[in-house]
């Protein structure tokens, strides 16, 4: 059983995204009811026993609907505060460019919390190849060199080929070559992406950003195609994860009028060939979600999760 | 910091680096010599030609048989093309990433000004993946992974003019994903006599080429095989746009070789060579120059060992059973098939070892013993 925690904020609008408070206190409530224990000291330490973090953002579409700076800040607010050195964290994506429109801060110095593309001058890719089924690819340095922990920080939205961008599809972000494993949509690739060795073994959580969320249009964005669902959907298991998400991208559509995606000519296909691999879970019967409902005063309650 | 300032500082900043690597967290002993700057800033936005927009969004390439689907802000397979708010653009135009005088013999191009040379130049990218690619480290990476030169057409047919070079060739990685910058390249150069020669996969579609072949004066295609799952499995690809390009340059009048890498235990047996040879008779003619060249292992194909001599020389001596007047074969220095003969007194025309011309007996297009018309341009 695969456990994916659904955090919702009730505490006000967030049509315009969230602070870092916020998303402080989700995470928090994320991070007890996933580990289940309220002492999120030894779950930190437990998630991540010595050797630097890596935080892999997407920041696809600039401040527009990229992961949120606030929850990226959020999270390494938590870290710090339960014992991590700031200076073993690396907060990165594929390019500079990329992060820098998106709101973060680069920080390719010698102190503090690092933030990075994978473009930066003395990073780049790995210089051998890692192979899962047809996928053969060279992987950003920053996961293979860098880091002993990777946390997944993704947006969720609908995705012109995938069908949904999610965790799995994020890590395209951290190969070499990603343009060429776009074909059928994305499948088996997203999969055996997610497969490849410093990917899958130094993968500890995602954290799929769901506050707004793009329904259709994307990858890309589309002012008119976006909902606010003010919730993050956190599991250890990557696969479960980008399940829950495609239950709430599936229920937007619906509510919206749109096809499914499947009808849409654009089906989520690679899930099940991720469980295959054993990544984890994609059958819903078999994952264990819990949605909790979070305010400004620190409550947290069972939530719904439409 | 753009990346000219950077190279300017280089030097500083890794003694700054150097000076501090002590006090560095242990992890990041990897990029303790980073400094942040954004190659993407260097990438070209021209836009690109033969796409189409597609109602409800997004673009289609049609420059080559994938005619890839392209959403906002995404990329084709190439890598080298990105959609931004529904305009296509080229983002390697004017970006050479390789730049070298070579000698016309090297690409292979036998026929084709001997003893000349060709400002060679590629830009990332291509439309394939070969699991044999001896380049990859240009063509399956995206522009931004690279350091490129700037250089837009009319600083290559300078070059050219400048060193006497009166070839440009378009070659190492894929041209046609750089279709923009090789067509405006190739156009202005004819203006300025500088000819020039496309090396390719030949995987492109039938209007981008013929609009293109009045701007060329040779072509070499890489006929990876010549059966269509060998395409699947190694390439990527399809072989049946490729033979049909095949056939449409040579109706084009334009100068024609081909060239097969005959890769052990994958498209190497005697039927594979005897179809090749009576596809090419029939379809292009008996006269067309095919060149077999040896595998050497490395990118994703380091399993198989290098072609064996006898192998090579089979698939001459299959072709030429079969009536193929120029085959050559190539990676084997000091073979006597690097050289061409006359087809009718079987004299020696040009003796070649490697790219070396030791022998010459060509008066213009007719061999010097017996007069026999040699095709090609000499
Ligand atoms: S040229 Fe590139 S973008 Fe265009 S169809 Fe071919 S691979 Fe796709």
């Amino acid at each position: 059983m695969s456990r994916v925690i659904v955090v919702r904020w009730a505490g006000g609008k967030a049509d315009f995204g969230l602070d870092k408070a916020t998303y402080g206190i989700m995470l928090e409530a994320a991070l007890r009811a996933l580990r289940q224990t309220a002492d999120l000291d030894s779950v930190i330490g437990d998630m991540f026993p010595r050797g630097a973090i890596g935080i892999k953002t997407n920041c696809l579409t600039r401040k527009l609907n990229s992961t949120p700076v606030a929850l990226a800040d959020g999270l390494a607010e938590i870290l710090t505060e339960r014992g991590v050195d700031e200076n073993n964290i690396v907060v990165w994506d594929r390019s500079n460019r990329e992060l820098s429109e998106a709101g973060f801060l680069l920080n390719a110095s010698f102190t503090g919390r690092r933030c990075l593309g994978t473009d930066t001058s003395g990073v780049g890719y790995s210089s051998r190849f890692f192979e899962s089924g047809g996928v053969n690819s060279l992987v950003s340095e920053i996961l293979t060199r860098t880091v002993e922990h990777s946390i997944n920080l993704p947006v969720l939205k609908d995705h012109s080929l995938a069908g949904m961008s999610a965790g799995m599809k994020n890590m395209y972000g951290a190969i070499h070559n990603p343009n060429k494993y776009h074909g059928n949509n994305c499948s088996p690739y997203c999969a055996h992406v997610s497969n490849l060795a410093p990917i899958r073994s130094k993968h500890r959580m995602t954290i799929l950003d769901a506050v707004r969320v793009q329904f259709n249009g994307g990858p890309g964005y589309m002012a008119q195609y976006i909902e606010t669902y003010a919730g993050i959907i956190v599991s250890a298991d990557p696969i479960a994860c980008d399940r829950v998400g495609l239950e709430i991208l599936e229920h937007m559509r619906k509510k919206y009028g749109l096809p499914t995606l499947e009808n849409d000519g654009r089906p989520v296909k690679y899930l099940q060939p991720a469980t295959e691999l054993g990544l984890g879970e994609s059958d819903l019967s078999k994952i264990e979600l819990k949605v909790l409902s979070a305010d400004q005063t620190g409550s947290v309650r069972d939530g719904e999760l439409y | 910091m753009d990346r000219r300032a950077f190279m300017r500082c280089v030097g500083c900043t890794a003694a700054v680096a150097a000076s501090q690597n002590t006090f560095l967290p242990r992890f990041l002993g990897g990029i303790q010599n980073a400094m942040a700057f954004d190659y993407a800033d260097q990438l070209s936005s021209v836009e690109a030609r033969y796409y189409k927009k597609r109602e409800g969004g997004g673009v289609e390439c049609g420059i080559c048989p994938r005619h890839c689907y392209v959403t906002d802000l995404e990329r084709g397979y190439c890598g080298v093309r990105e959609n931004r708010g529904d305009i296509y653009y080229t983002l390697v135009y004017g970006l050479a990433c390789s730049l070298n005088v070579d000698p016309i013999e090297k690409k292979p191009l036998y026929h084709f000004l001997p003893r000349t040379t060709a400002l060679s130049m590629a830009t990332a990218g291509c439309n394939v993946n070969c699991k044999f690619c001896q380049n990859w480290e240009i063509s399956q990476v995206r522009p931004e992974q690279l350091n490129n030169l700037e250089l837009p057409p009319r600083a290559l047919v300078d070059i050219c003019r400048q060193r006497n070079v009166p070839t440009i060739a378009y070659t190492y990685s894929e041209p046609v994903i750089f279709y923009e910058y090789m067509y405006d390249t190739a156009e202005l150069g004819h203006k300025h006599d500088i000819r020039s020669v496309m090396i390719t996969g030949g995987y492109i579609e039938e209007k981008p080429l013929a609009d293109l072949l009045p701007h060329l004066d040779a072509v070499k295609v890489d006929l990876k095989a010549i059966r269509e799952q060998y395409y699947k499995d190694v390439v990527d690809g399809e072989l049946q746009p490729v033979l049909d390009r095949l056939v449409q340059i040579k109706e084009s009048g334009v100068w024609l070789e081909i060239v097969y890498l005959v890769v052990p235990t994958l498209n190497d047996t005697d039927a594979e060579f005897r179809e090749l040879a009576q596809w090419i008779k029939t379809n292009l003619g008996a006269d067309t120059p095919v060149h077999f060249s040896r595998f050497f292992p490395q990118y994703l194909l380091k399993n198989l060992p290098p072609t064996p001599e006898n192998t090579l020389q089979n698939a001459h001596d299959i072709c030429q059973a079969e009536g193929l007047e120029f085959v050559y074969l190539g990676n084997l220095r000091g073979h006597q098939a690097e050289s061409t003969y006359c087809p009718k007194c079987s004299k020696m025309l040009i003796g070649r070892r490697g790219y070396t011309i030791f022998e010459y007996n060509l008066d213009g297009n007719l061999c010097k013993f017996c007069g026999r018309e040699i095709p090609g341009l000499f």
